[in-house]
């Protein structure tokens, strides 16, 4: 059943105070093939309604996985009740949420025919063949379907309705190769991105190039060598340029985290990268394409509107959901976003980039006389300070202003504050992608985009 | 929910045409007491039920969770379980647990107390801001979980098991003027809420740590020094050995540890047990369907028993786990923690890691965050900046002394622990 068979509006003469109901399914598919072997088989589906309701300063919340009328009602009066609960004991001065109406539908479903989990299994098989048919001294390969469909009915006391069913899909490749010594080396990609299988994958053989691309970096780690340990001059690429922007910046300016004491609290209007780097979250597009999580209104009724976090080096806004824009007197931003349906809306990232500048990716390696290209991360994590970290998984050393050998997987850190006001050349490319999930109390997809940055920054190794 | 659900999948698994099935049925409730910034924000009661079918026809599987249990919505997924069987290879390693005797596992605190939850809060939030005046509570919260379960297959087991727990956690960061701290957590789960959550695992330890760190300074220069590692962070540092025992590097054969099993995977006063029967956050029957079983993972530095389930140990031709994995003690060693700090020539005290992906052999680097600079046996200052790096396998090997004293986190057990040869950089 889709959710817009539900009318939610229809339950609104139940609301007391501010209200929200959402009604909320999360379908997912995981398939993978270990050496051949179908070692994970799964499909999941969960729905269910939540209500949320704010008194005296105080939030209720409420969900229940059946969908019925009876369901829906029982949710509402839950949540009111919880907020009247919490409110008699610890109730704060009368607050006023933000007010805003607002109306959108979005589907990113596929138009077309769906495909059999038979032919989605021999898509996975047939990529599983062409990598032991042209890699048959790998150790081990695993091919991983993920398929992720959020499926959202928003309506609140203000009147703003919203319906989305924001759709991923992602096949991950990994290999492992044993070196030299006897050790284990790995390297694994994901591809794919917004939109259902049937949209985002047409042929195996579409994949080929991008897993022979794979494959050739992994031999190339076989002898790769440990970075030296310290401060040096680097090419962050596309991907690590996208993480940056999320984890060094955009957590620091997330409002929620901005009220807890984050370093960016006291920065705004000021100098904190090189005039060469401006940020944005974008909420759906970016030169007139829609971006990989595409938020057109959020989980709080609110029009997404892109934020601009930082420009021509100087820190501007920050992301808000009603609570905090309130508090903070600004502008509503539509970052308030929630997980499953049991799950209540937090600030969170849309489609968080650095701006491409004007560079050539390869005058920018030809800068370099001695240092590294960094081109692949393999995890991440951000501070209130805005320290960072985030793992590396393929790195290349420069050697006057050539590629030389791939490093080890490493670690790179910073201070994003300072480090930023290190780039002095950011190219003219920009990628994006939404593989990975942000965790805050819940995870959820987020889109990220960059273009390559030169900077320094502290490596790990040796 | 559970029997005559459970009951009913199993017979349409059956009238499908699978060989094998299995059901688990959970139903789940939870109270969540939310604060931030210091003050009650929120109450939130969450309902859920799953359903978890796996089905298997000749040796092909696959696997579906839904959360509706109408007759409808089971027949509608046995049917999508069979076309998502059907595609799939044949694998010989696919098995559903062997009959075993019915079992019933009932826990404690199956039933929340909401005052009680509102007083230990607000006596949380008004500690804090006694003695922590530069602390910003960014979440905090106390919870109360239940869980109603039914586990059941074709071979005739069946368990019914209930079982609830509190859980208190709280995010935090410190800030003077315009310096900040990194931001810190802490978390207990616990069957009763019968003294202050600051009390209880690090939270005060950790929230004067946060106080203490919101001016840092850099290391003075690259050294090899020690660490201690706290308890807060133990779990970073003995993941990596943990999940190379575990199903999927055991099968692809990249654990560095698959020819391991009676070697000496540590130094002698390294004892890692998986407690699920122990611990508040634990659990009674396994993913694969056996009553979980407390293991000694590691004792005295040696390897006894990989992290495998029924299907990787039939992969693997291994012995399965009697455990599925979670709730990891490390037992306590026969030094005091200040005779520990007092042997550190130089090194780091850290209570939080943050590193990439170690790679497969076990090589990391990241960095110490909410950590001090020992020196000369003493808390010299908080350092920020700061990267460690080596290899997690060699660092287990290197392990120089385990502290008498523990933190019982309700999830984990674990001390404080000294190595060294760590590159500090």
């Amino acid at each position: 059943m889709s959710l817009r068979e539900i009318n939610p509006s229809a339950y609104a003469n139940r609301f007391d105070g501010y209200t929200e109901l959402r009604l909320q399914r999360n379908a997912s598919v995981n398939i993978v093939l270990l050496n051949g072997d179908l070692s994970g088989n799964t499909r999941s589906d969960n729905s269910g309604v939540s209500s949320r309701v704010f008194q005296d300063g105080i939030w209720g919340f409420a969900s229940r996985p059946e969908l019925g009328e009876a369901d829906i009602l029982a949710t509402i009066d839950d949540a009111t009740r919880n907020a009247k609960f919490l409110a008699g004991r610890s109730g704060r001065a009368h607050v006023a949420l933000p007010s805003h109406r607002a109306s959108h539908s979005a589907d990113f479903t596929t138009q077309g025919a769906r495909r059999t989990q038979a032919e989605i299994v021999e898509f996975l098989h047939q990529l599983d063949t062409f990598i032991t048919t042209e890699f048959p001294k790998l150790k081990s390969r695993s091919v991983q379907l993920a398929d992720l469909d959020m499926e959202k009915q928003l309506f609140n006391s203000d009147g703003s309705s919203a319906y989305s069913n924001i759709t991923r899909s992602l096949v991950v490749v990994n290999m492992v190769y044993i070196n030299d010594q006897g050790a284990p080396v790995t390297l694994r990609k994901a591809f794919g991105g917004r939109g259902q299988f049937e949209d985002v994958f047409s042929q195996p053989s579409d994949l080929h190039a991008e897993i022979s691309d794979l494959h050739a970096h992994l031999v190339n780690k076989l002898t790769a060598v440990v970075p030296r340990a310290g401060v040096r001059d680097v090419i962050m690429d596309a991907e690590l340029a996208g993480i940056l922007a999320h984890e060094a910046i955009g957590h620091t300016t997330e409002a929620d985290l901005v009220r807890e004491g984050s370093v960016a609290a006291d920065c705004v209007g000021q100098r904190i990268a090189s005039p060469l780097v401006s940020m944005v979250d974008f909420a759906h597009s970016y030169d007139g394409v829609t971006l990989p999580v595409p938020v057109y209104v959020d989980d709080e009724g609110v029009t997404a509107n892109d934020v601009w976090l930082i420009k021509d080096g100087v820190l501007q806004d920050f992301m808000h959901n009603k609570e905090s824009a309130q508090h903070f007197g600004e502008a509503i931003t539509g970052n308030a976003r929630a997980y499953q349906f049991y799950d209540e809306p937090l600030i969170r990232m849309r489609n968080t980039a650095i701006l491409p500048g004007k560079d050539k990716l390869q005058d920018m390696i030809a800068s370099i006389e001695d240092g590294y290209y960094l081109m692949w991360p393999s995890n991440g994590q951000a501070d209130s300070t805005s320290e960072f970290m985030f793992g590396i998984s393929l790195g290349y050393e420069i050697k006057n202003g050539q590629l030389g050998r791939a490093i080890t997987d490493t670690t790179i850190s910073g201070v994003a504050f300072d480090m930023l006001k290190t780039v002095t050349m950011v190219s003219d490319e920009m990628t994006w992608g939404c593989a990975g999930m942000c965790g805050k109390k819940q995870i959820i997809p987020v889109g990220m985009g960059g273009p390559a940055v030169k900077c320094q920054i502290h490596v790990g190794g040796e | 929910m559970a029997s005559d659900n459970v009951d009913y999948c199993l017979e349409q698994l059956a009238a499908r045409g699978f060989d094998h099935g299995e059901v688990r049925a959970t139903l789940s409730e939870k109270d969540e007491l939310q604060a931030e910034f210091n003050v009650p924000s929120m109450l939130r009661t969450v309902r859920n039920q799953t359903l978890e079918l796996a089905g298997i026809v000749n040796h092909k599987k696959a696997e579906l969770t839904l959360n509706k249990t109408d007759p409808q919505s089971v027949q509608d997924a046995v049917a999508q379980l069979w076309d998502c069987a059907s595609a799939a290879p044949a694998d010989a390693a696919n098995a559903i647990a062997e009959a075993q005797p019915h079992q019933v596992f009932t826990g404690p605190a199956l039933s929340p107390d909401l005052n009680t939850m509102c007083d230990r809060l607000d006596e949380f939030l008004d500690h804090t801001k006694s003695s922590y005046p530069s602390v910003t509570l960014g979440m905090a919260g106390v919870s109360h979980l239940r869980t109603r379960q039914r586990y059941a297959n074709s071979n005739g087991v069946v368990f019914d098991s209930q079982r609830g727990h509190y859980q208190a956690q709280a995010m935090f960061t410190a800030k003077e003027d315009h310096d900040v701290s990194s931001f810190s957590y802490s978390g207990v789960s616990t069957y009763a809420l019968d003294k202050p959550i600051a009390a209880c695992a690090s939270f005060d330890r950790l929230m004067a740590n946060s106080a203490a760190q919101v001016r840092t300074r850099k290391i003075p220069q690259k050294f090899t020094g020690d660490l201690i590692i706290t308890p807060d962070c133990v779990g970073s540092f003995i993941g990596f050995l943990l999940g190379s025992l575990s199903g999927g590097p055991m099968i692809s054969g990249t654990s560095i540890y698959k020819e391991g099993l009676d070697t000496q995977v540590g130094a002698e006063m390294l004892t890692i047990r998986s407690l699920p029967l122990d611990m508040p956050a634990g659990y009674f029957v396994t993913g694969d369907g056996y009553p979980a079983r407390n293991v000694t993972v590691v004792e005295r530095g040696y390897l006894r028993s990989y992290l495998l389930d029924l299907y990787a140990a039939r992969k693997t031709g291994l012995d399965r786990a009697q455990t599925a994995g979670g709730c990891y003690a490390v037992d306590a060693g026969t030094q005091p923690l200040a005779q520990m700090l007092a042997s550190v020539e130089r090194g780091l005290l850290v209570s939080r890691f943050s590193g990439g992906k170690p790679s497969d052999k076990g090589d990391f680097s990241g960095v110490a965050k909410n950590s001090f600079y020992v020196e000369s046996g003493a808390l010299a200052y908080p350092i920020s900046e700061t990267m460690i790096s080596g290899n997690l396998a060699d660092l287990l090997m290197n392990i120089t002394a385990v502290s008498i004293e523990t933190i019982d986190f309700g999830s984990s057990h674990y001390p404080w622990i000294k190595v060294s040869g760590i590159g500090i950089s």
